[in-house]
């Protein structure tokens, strides 16, 4: 990990999903012109809702609490695009893409291993 | 990327959304100050998506509501009064309570106890002399007998010099007790020893232990029930527990209000 400050894995559900949600967006949204304004609350809940996103029901309460450690902790940051002054947009940081990594190294590890060991069947996902 | 539309809540929403409002009244200061507007947009949002049913929204949020409060102000009770200075400071404090609650109850449970000695010191020099100048051990007793289980009177024994007593003013349970032999050897090397003395359950004593030379060499034994003087040790000590747990109340009021003062603040991100 490149800075000792960074949370050590594996992450919460809550943790992963938002990451995971963030990632998503960047990926999706990288292509257009100036820097990814990154993606709303709600969003992120719905995101984490679906069966890609990891299928973990995330209230507002888990979600904004969650959000402001994860800003503390670095791995995310509040981007300064607005739509409505009732909403804000988050993205991650480049601690939190590094983060977030690390932890997608050791789940595919996890799964690989579980994979040779024949846990996995055949046609299963990932 | 498609985000969903802010739209007019509907009277039913409207009535759902304010009561949320109200609930998010329940959240930390500081936390309701940066994330209500947010939270209450993200619920907006979700009652007016039509991916998400009304009999799942309103358990999961309500459930989310029961959880992250919990949350919410744990952190903040950790934020407000776990903060290292402030633990630091609270136990410095109950450590220095507690050591002067200690030296209140040990400075006079031991001028209590060596004042118990006072007239066992008098009463066995005094026979130690008599026995000295050549006085036989039966005339130099103190006139009065003495039940060392029951009087609180001092009482005087004469032993020889193998430990054997030879006259007693004393008697416990119908005979003259005898200390431990490490008693008598302590005195014959230092000339005095002042232990105190359980010759059986329920009865202490506090006692003097002489040497004596001259014509009747052995030991004169004074000693006196403690009684009295442990129920005033038992009075320091419960005063000293009362002042230890007062000072240990002071500090945690003391600590708890300076933390909470001291809490640290958060601004309206916007």
């Amino acid at each position: 990990m490149a800075t000792r400050f960074a949370p050590a894995t594996p992450l919460s559900p809550a943790v992963f999903a938002i990451l995971l949600s963030l990632a998503e967006g960047e990926q999706n949204g990288a292509s257009g012109p100036g820097p990814w304004g990154g993606k709303h609350g709600y969003l992120i809940m719905k995101d984490a809702r679906a069966p890609r996103g990891g299928g973990i029901t995330l209230g507002p309460g888990t979600l904004y609490g969650s959000l402001e450690r994860m800003m503390r902790d670095g791995l995310v940051e509040e981007s300064s695009m607005s739509d409505d002054e009732r909403r804000r947009y988050y993205r991650l940081t480049g601690l939190g893409h590094r983060v977030f990594a690390t932890e997608l190294e050791r789940l595919d590890a996890a799964v690989s291993s579980a994979r040779s060991l024949g846990l996995i069947p055949h046609g299963g996902r990932s | 990327m498609s985000q969903p539309a802010l739209t007019n809540p509907r009277l039913p929403d409207a009535r759902l959304e304010r009561m949320y409002a109200l609930a998010l009244h329940l959240y930390p200061g500081n936390f309701r100050l940066a994330y209500a507007s947010p939270m209450r947009q993200a619920f907006r949002d979700a009652l007016a998506d039509d991916a998400f049913s009304r009999r799942k929204l309103i358990p999961m949020v309500l459930k989310d509501l029961v959880q992250s409060l919990i949350r919410e102000h744990s952190a903040m009770m950790r934020d407000t009064f776990a903060r290292p200075t402030l633990v630091y400071n609270g136990l410095v404090l109950a450590v220095l309570a507690t050591v002067l609650s200690l030296a209140l109850y040990g400075i006079p449970q031991q001028v209590l106890r060596m004042g118990a000695n006072d007239p066992q010191v008098q009463l066995s020099g005094d026979l130690a002399a008599q026995l000295e100048q050549g006085v036989s051990p039966a005339d130099a007793m103190p006139p009065g007998h003495v039940d060392i289980a029951h009087s609180l009177a001092p009482f005087v024994i004469a032993y020889d010099q193998t430990g054997k007593p030879i006259a007693s003013q004393g008697t416990l349970d119908g005979s003259i007790p005898t200390p431990p032999k490490g008693v008598f050897d302590y005195a014959l090397q230092n000339g005095e020893d002042r232990p105190t003395w359980t010759p059986r359950h329920g009865v202490r004593l506090a006692t003097v232990v002489r040497r004596v030379g001259g014509a009747h060499p052995g030991f004169v034994l004074a000693g006196r029930s403690l009684n009295e003087v442990q129920q005033r040790i038992q009075h320091v000590w419960d005063m000293a527990a009362v002042a230890w747990l007062f000072m240990l109340g002071l500090i945690f009021v003391g600590t708890t209000a300076f933390g909470w003062y001291t809490r640290p603040q958060a601004t309206q991100m916007s």
